[in-house]
């Protein structure tokens, strides 16, 4: 973490990490002058030159291109035309689907619609985002009060054994709630068995996948929970270090997390005595220098040992062989956030929770064409269809064309199967997955060509480049799906299809495995769809 | 060292091996030949190139040079979709490759154009990325010209440079598609702290780094 801290620190006070600062940091830090420019050039927060104009990240994705109606980054550089002064840079999805189309300036994040950048042109701007509003009660916080959080980790201390926690989490049916979906229990059972002298507890807050904004949601409101999922997690395993991984984007969650941290530190939760005398845990926010990547557990740990985030081949797994080589905890941030009510209330309460025989709560992230967008808390086993009404249906009345209920590597589903439930077997079986739960509705009207091309750009954009498949079959595929779309030249039959399962198959991780799926379970799933048609061999 | 072995199958034929043993390495045991463009055994497997796959029955292929043998495993190195997945991999590769390779036009031993000559591949399917995106050349090195349109990111420079020889100076530079090999803080070749040893144009297994003299060009003299 040294390394990039100290390149971070550069880059905000001078605007750039320079070759003569990278220089310096070479002979200070005794590192290969290489190794510093693999960091700089891999971690898109770096410049290697200060810019003397105000830079205005527009977020290029799905959502917030169906937003404006085309493509953002293009809008903003007409709308900006003359301005000088401002840098526009196409970025990838920023979290704030709700609230699309979105953009940073000067790193704070501001509405990126056509009346917030006529402002800006005009010299008045910015809007920033609004701040949600911090006050909604969540059936997942346990507390009524202040006063009453980190009542759970207080007691299993006092009195608890760990592994009642893990049976708990295992009784609860509890599973990652990043995507992933593995057995959160059995993940922290390997992690507690695992031979080490030094244990660490990581939560991935680097939420990017287009679509999915929930973790910015819990960071902001309910931060108590997460740390306290993590001081419940370090007790378990017997960690004594623990790392927010959070994305540098995310600037109010920071500051929520920040100031609940130092909250928790005045209460003596953290810090050299949190869970008795002189059994010490320290909780630390890890400011990510940007990439999707990094939200891939491996790819997360190479970035907190110095090096560029690219997965690592596995095994060895992080419950065994993880954080500079040692047993390592790392789960998402809604993880972590459900451990104290279920600890608190039980795995029977949690699992009362579901809808029918489904068990527990869910936070989805709703965006697209829904005429309210934003995170609700709804039961395991809800429909999405339920979930479509609770945003107030589709936009301006029209009819749904199609959904996607798990993010930009999950694949759209047609309207006859909305009445799906939220739960990863049931998606699976309707043809997709649940993914993290961002759920992205597409309306009538719209280019399906266009939307799934954009996951396929956004998985292109943000491949590491580490395995030829995702690296290259990435690329490939965008240009060949552009060139189609232009009428330039035909998709071999089947090839699309062919160059979708090498990259399934042996790609190191899951950016690669996923990245053509969207665009080929389409062709699949919409025969009628006409703005595919290019990539069937027929005229659009 | 533990005296404990582990035994395992390979292709229908029982092995038994050291812990710690690679499924290339277990294979190779058995004189099977495991297609590779990014492994030498001198060096510290990454598994990039993904042509070393193998089918152990789980979810996914596991790359053989970094994949560690484990008790009791059914490995099959060679399948009809082991084998489609390869000749893909290798038309990926040549799609961006230029359109001579150095090393095959001097020492006739491009590792890449051997492999499309196994798979018989003529036609490549994808588009061509040398025509659209030349990435250039960097002949500012007293002995060696770089070739970036020939590099397929297989990191054996990278490694011969700081395991065999202790030079530590190239790097992948970049992300993604754009991605390549770089010197220093990007500097030029000739320019970087590289002392010009040719650990690297030994370990590269396509025209990307080669021998300046081979191809005709003009070696500095006094080096």
């Amino acid at each position: 973490m040294r390394l990039l801290k100290a390149m971070m620190a550069l880059q905000a006070e001078e605007g750039a990490v320079t070759d003569a600062a990278l220089q310096d940091l070479a002979r200070q830090e005794r590192v290969p002058l290489y190794r510093l420019q693999g960091l700089r050039s891999f971690f898109p927060v770096f410049r290697e030159r200060a810019s003397e104009s105000r830079q205005l990240e527009v977020c290029r994705d799905v959502v917030c291109r169906m937003a404006a109606g085309g493509d953002p980054v293009k809008q903003a550089g007409e709308l900006l035309a003359g301005r000088d002064d401002i840098q526009i840079r196409p970025v990838s999805c920023l979290g704030q689907c709700d609230r699309a189309p979105a953009a940073m300036l000067d790193h704070v994040p501001v509405r990126g619609d056509t009346a917030a950048l006529r402002e800006l042109a005009g010299g008045h701007g910015p809007t920033p985002m609004p701040v949600q509003p911090g006050s909604r009660a969540w059936p997942t916080d346990p507390y009524d009060s202040q006063d009453s959080q980190y009542a759970t980790v207080g007691a299993l201390a006092r009195e608890g054994r760990p592994d009642d926690v893990i049976q708990a989490l295992k009784d609860a049916g509890l599973r990652g709630l990043g995507g992933a979906a593995f057995p959160t229990g059995m993940k922290w059972d390997f992690t507690r068995r695992a031979a080490g002298e030094t244990k660490y507890v990581i939560c991935n807050a680097d939420e990017s996948e287009p679509g999915t904004f929930k973790d910015r949601m819990i960071l902001e409101e309910l931060p108590h929970l997460v740390i306290e999922g993590m001081l419940i997690g370090a007790w378990v395993i017997g960690a004594r270090q623990g790392i927010i991984y959070l994305r540098h984007e995310y600037v109010q969650a920071r500051q929520q997390l920040q100031a609940a941290i130092a909250d928790a530190h005045h209460l003596g939760l953290l810090g050299p005595d949190a869970f008795g005398p002189d059994q010490g845990f320290e909780l630390e926010v890890f400011v990510s220098p940007g990439g999707y990547i990094m939200g891939e557990e491996t790819a997360l740990l190479e970035a907190l040992e110095d090096r560029r985030g690219e997965p690592r081949n596995k095994p060895p797994f992080p419950t065994t062989s993880g954080l500079r080589g040692q047993p390592t905890l790392i789960n998402n941030v809604e993880t972590f956030a459900a451990v104290p009510v279920i600890c608190t209330r039980g795995a029977d309460w949690w699992a009362s929770q579901g809808a029918g025989e489904h068990k527990g709560l869910k936070f989805v992230s709703v965006s697209g064409d829904v005429a309210e967008p934003g995170v609700h808390c709804v039961p395991w086993g809800t429909t999405a269809r339920e979930v479509l009404d609770r945003c107030g249906g589709i936009a301006g009345g029209r009819r749904l064309k199609a959904y996607s209920p798990g993010g930009a590597s999950t694949s759209f589903l047609p309207p006859d199967k909305l009445d799906t439930p939220l739960d990863f077997e049931a998606m699976q079986s309707a043809g997709s997955a649940l993914g993290t739960g961002a759920m992205v509705f597409v309306g009538e009207g719209r280019d399906l060509l266009d939307v799934t091309l954009a996951q396929l750009r956004f998985f292109r954009n943000e491949s590491c480049g580490k395995c030829v498949p995702c690296r290259i079959g990435s690329h490939k595929a965008v240009e060949m799906v552009e060139q189609a779309r232009r009428g330039a030249s035909a998709v071999p039959p089947g090839s699309l299809e062919a160059l979708h399962q090498t990259l399934a198959r042996t790609s190191i991780c899951g950016l690669g495995q996923v990245a053509l799926l969207p665009l080929v379970d389409a062709l699949r799933s919409f025969p009628d769809e006409p703005s595919l048609n290019p990539l069937r061999g027929e005229q659009a | 060292m533990s005296k404990e072995r582990i035994t395992l199958n390979i292709d229908g034929q029982s092995v038994t091996v050291p812990p710690g043993t690679t499924l290339w390495d277990a294979a190779a045991s058995l004189g099977i030949e495991i297609p590779a463009l990014c492994h030498d055994p001198r060096l510290q497997p990454v598994g990039v190139c993904r042509l070393c796959v193998v089918d152990t029955g789980e979810r996914n292929l596991a790359a053989s040079c970094v994949r560690v043998c484990e008790a009791g495993m059914d490995v099959q190195t060679a399948s009809g979709e082991l084998e489609a997945h390869r000749r893909t991999l290798v038309e990926l590769l040549l799609s961006d490759q230029p359109e001579q390779s150095m090393r095959e036009r001097t020492t006739g031993d491009d590792a890449l154009y051997a492999l499309a000559r196994r798979y018989g591949i003529t036609d490549v399917r994808f588009p061509d990325g040398a025509a659209d995106a030349p990435r250039g050349h960097d002949d500012s090195s007293p002995v060696i010209v770089v070739d970036h349109q020939a590099c397929i990111l297989c990191d054996r420079c990278v490694r011969a440079c700081d395991e065999i020889q202790h030079n530590d100076v190239i790097t992948r530079t970049g992300k993604g598609h754009t991605a390549r090999i770089a010197f220093d803080l990007d500097q030029p070749m000739g320019e970087s702290s590289c002392v010009s040893c040719g650990e690297c144009v030994a370990a590269c297994p396509t025209g990307a780094l080669t021998h300046k003299a081979l191809n005709g060009l003009r070696v500095e003299e006094g080096v």
